[in-house]
């Protein structure tokens, strides 16, 4: 496939956007100085020469920003000494998951000089992004305003918690709060005495995944007409943009959609469900809707006799003996193992899978073909393994890859390369400890 | 290039999809057509299966809408075309002409079958973009295998970490794996889409399912590729057992205790409520954790007098990353996403109602949302895209539609 035919070229001036702009085929004429020193390429990709500045943390902020680098943006993360503890902690295999295939530079937010950096870094950059509740970027004087007189073109995209606006603009929620508050929770259980929801912070990703279409959104038409954006994007509404029918079920008075465990109104299938397997806390999941799929799974089970047996053979009547043909599948497939019993009902026709645990991921033979596992070098942890993005192109969007950065590695080459402070500056602000 | 003229532009003017997907990724478009892009509905002479999906549509003996299909569908136009006949994937190749993106989820070569793959395409129009959204994806051993959302949700790893360590693993709710795999579709069309102007040329996006849902786990992955660990269901009860969900007056709380402890302890304290809660040991965040059913039993006796809106005003507050556990009615009143106009109304004539649906979770400055156009009913658009569009005639058109092309 295609090779890069635009080297990632850097712009100085007034205006420090543009480089990207023009790389992307926005403008033929590539003129001003280039910044000294060769380009330290972390990634070339379709992104590359796009530079984010990026102040999110835990998880739905870093995620966004992880699709951006995964994809060639050089991101910036601006950490400091005080924040790097917990999820932030550089070393940590939860940080290296989420923040691969960026930079770290430090600073001391509370020290006036750090600010004014920040709005020298914004005025070279393409993004500034951030999940702070809304307080906070205003608090450090980083208002869209701001951040407008320093780069007319920047794209700023917020991702709090509530939005920037509404009564609730302050409140703070991660993933699993949202996952509560958008109904996913309540929906995502057996009954309605004991709410049980997802066993992990879905929600974070859909806010990043979100943030990173925003972003490029933003970028498609500033490539277009040359216009910024500032993004105001709500984690909440998020979250609540995959609960549509049933908020709109809701809206026509209908009855209130329910918690219904692994049966869905919405679908057509019987049987469908969870069933145990051979060994212990196995199961597999089978869901037949077509009249092929459940000629098929009589087929697969041998129990051709069931196709004929008036208890079963249409769809509403296998629905009305539910219960029944339920426990029959149950006793077939607690003979097997799930991979067995997975394996014979998808050759023959049904769709069902193998209910798979974290390890089970990592052995599975179908994507380890697809290589959706790959290995990566941290000077620290050693060789880690990652999921790649699920968004595949015709070529390897992994080749030259990084691993997470450690704390402020990236300092000399972002204030010095890219900035262009000279060495007695870097020197100054890093002995004054703005720079940390 | 002026700032006055696009300034009122949507943010994907012009860029023109041609949406074949069915429910694995209906979404997909939805969310593009929402940030300005044409999409174009290209159904099956008669309506594509997942119209069908949910309580079944108009057709259905209720007569009530089909959600599912009616909010993944808005603001996109309609035409019915059988690309299966010799005619009709003569008229699909004219229209990939045009396009500057397929979205489409067949079973991995049957484009291919139709005379019609990638390779095809990319010979009309170097620059299209074809985005093919499957459960498995286009290769590996089990490309071939028959998907559906709880089966994605199964293999992808979403079920054995959810429901109580009672229960069978448990399904997310509302067809999540379509939405993750939908979205992760729409940020790469967006990428390739900015390739395309380095490049000056389209892409073929291969998106999976199972891997969309693996793709968006949480601590998951990360703690058994680091520690070895394999997560296991406990109920409402987070991995790092600092967040859980307590009952209250009137509904269910998500309570997180990671941090701030003193600080809930003397609002406990305050109301007599704290038990034990004030000791020394429960300071130390790891005691806490080893002996969380403690506390939460101790924390349930409080939150039970207490109503759920009470405590959610209360904690936050104090900045307690708390929350209700809502119904979708209580969606619908929330006080935050009312404020916001977070709600579209979408007017159905047909079947002389409207219905109220999320609108999209962000705003641009540059770009106030308008008004949402309801999904397209079969086939509505046929005369605007055939005729304006691709230059037939009607009577070409009243032909194609006798022969059940069109």
């Amino acid at each position: 496939m295609t090779i890069w035919v635009f080297p990632r070229k850097r712009l100085r001036g007034s205006h420090g956007w543009g480089s990207f702009d023009k790389a992307a085929g926005n403008d033929s004429e590539i003129s001003g100085k280039y910044l000294g020193g060769k380009a330290h390429s972390m990634i070339e990709g379709i992104l590359s020469g796009l530079k984010v500045l990026d102040f999110t943390w835990v998880l739905a902020g870093p995620y966004a920003t992880r699709i951006l680098a995964d994809f060639g943006a050089e991101v910036i993360k601006v950490q400091s000494l005080k924040t790097a503890k917990g999820a932030e902690s550089n070393l940590n295999g939860y940080f290296n998951t989420w923040n691969r295939n960026k930079r770290s530079i430090t600073l001391d937010m509370s020290r006036p000089e750090a600010k004014d950096l920040l709005l020298r870094l914004a005025g070279i950059s393409d993004v500034v992004i951030e999940n702070f509740a809304p307080r906070v970027m205003a608090n450090w004087g980083l208002t869209y305003e701001k951040l407008k007189e320093a780069n007319e073109k920047i794209i700023l995209v917020s991702m709090s918690a509530m939005g920037q606006t509404g009564p609730w603009k302050d409140y703070v929620a991660f993933g699993p709060a949202l996952q509560a508050l958008s109904g996913l929770t309540y929906l995502s259980s057996f009954d309605d005495d004991q709410p049980l929801g997802l066993g992990y912070a879905y929600g974070d990703h859909v806010i990043g995944l979100y943030g990173a279409l925003a972003t490029l959104a933003a970028l498609e038409m500033r490539l277009r007409t040359g216009r910024g954006q500032c993004i105001d994007l709500s984690g909440y509404e998020a979250l609540c943009t995959l609960m549509g029918p049933a908020i709109g079920g809701v809206s026509l008075n209908q009855t209130p959609a329910h918690p219904q465990g692994n049966r869905s109104d919405h679908i057509d299938a019987c049987p469908r469900g969870c069933y145990p397997c051979r060994g212990t806390d196995r199961w597999c999941v089978i869901s037949a809707s077509a009249e092929d799929e459940w000629q098929a799974l009589c087929r697969a089970m041998d129990r051709a006799d069931l196709s004929n047996d008036d208890r079963f053979r249409t769809l509403s009547v296998r629905r009305s003996n539910e219960e029944m043909l339920d426990e029959l599948i149950g006793r077939w497939t607690a003979e097997r193992t799930a991979e067995e019993a997975v394996t014979l009902l998808q050759e023959a026709g049904v769709p069902a899978g193998v209910v798979q645990n974290a390890e089970d991921l990592a052995r599975d033979p179908h994507l380890s073909a697809r290589q959706f596992f790959i290995p990566l070098e941290h000077p620290v942890l050693g060789r880690t393994l990652n999921d790649r993005s699920p968004i595949r192109f015709g070529e390897d969007e992994t080749v030259n890859w990084k691993a997470a950065p450690q704390l402020g590695e990236d300092n000399r080459y972002v204030f010095r390369e890219l900035l262009g402070l000279t060495e007695e500056e870097f020197l100054h602000y890093s002995e004054k400890g703005v720079i940390s | 290039m002026g700032i006055e003229g696009p300034e009122k532009e949507s943010l994907l003017h012009g860029i023109r999809i041609l949406d074949l997907a069915n429910e694995k990724a209906c979404f997909c478009s939805k969310v593009l057509a929402d940030l300005g892009a044409m999409v174009i509905k290209v159904e099956k002479p008669g309506g594509d299966s997942s119209r069908r999906m949910g309580p079944l549509a108009g057709n259905g003996p209720s007569g009530e809408p089909d959600l599912f299909f009616l909010y993944n569908n808005t603001n996109k136009l309609g035409i019915t075309l059988d690309i299966e006949s010799e005619e009709g994937r003569t008229l699909f190749v004219r229209l990939v002409e045009k396009a500057d993106v397929v979205v489409e989820t067949f079973p991995p070569g049957y484009l291919k079958t139709l005379g019609c793959p990638y390779e095809v395409m990319s010979e009309v129009n170097p620059g299209v973009i074809l985005a093919s959204v499957t459960g498995f994806g286009q290769t590996g051993p089990k490309s071939g295998y028959k998907s559906c959302d709880l089966v994605a949700s199964a293999l992808g790893g979403q079920m054995h970490v959810s429901g109580a360590p009672s229960t069978t693993p448990l399904r997310a709710y509302g067809e999540q794996s379509f939405y993750a795999a939908s979205l992760f579709t729409a940020v790469g069309i967006l990428l390739a889409l900015i390739k395309r102007r380095r490049a000056g040329k389209g892409e073929h996006i291969d998106i999976s399912s199972q891997e969309a849902v693996a793709g968006t786990l949480d601590h998951v992955l990360v703690r058994y590729l680091y520690d070895g660990i394999i997560p296991k269901r406990q109920g409402n009860l987070a991995w790092n057992r600092s967040s859980f969900i307590l009952p209250c007056k009137d509904g269910h709380i998500h309570i997180s205790i990671a941090a701030q402890w003193e600080t809930l302890v003397e609002w406990v304290a305050a109301e007599g409520m704290a038990e034990d809660l004030p000791d020394e040991k429960w300071k130390d965040e790891n005691c806490r954790n080893q002996n969380v059913d403690h506390i939460m039993d101790v924390l349930q006796r409080w939150t039970l007098a207490h109503t759920v809106g009470e405590l959610f005003e209360i904690a936050q507050a104090m900045r307690f990353p708390w929350a209700p556990v809502s119904r979708p009615q209580d969606v619908l009143s929330s006080p935050q996403l009312l404020a916001r106009e977070f709600f579209c109304e979408v007017d159905h004539p047909e079947q002389g109602n409207s219905l109220l649906g999320p609108g999209m979770p962000y705003r641009f400055d540059s770009f106030p949302s308008g008004p949402v156009r309801r999904a397209p009913l079969p086939g509505e658009d046929n005369k605007r895209i055939y005729c304006d569009d691709l230059g037939l005639s009607e009577k070409e058109i009243e032909r194609l539609s006798r022969l059940g092309i069109i």
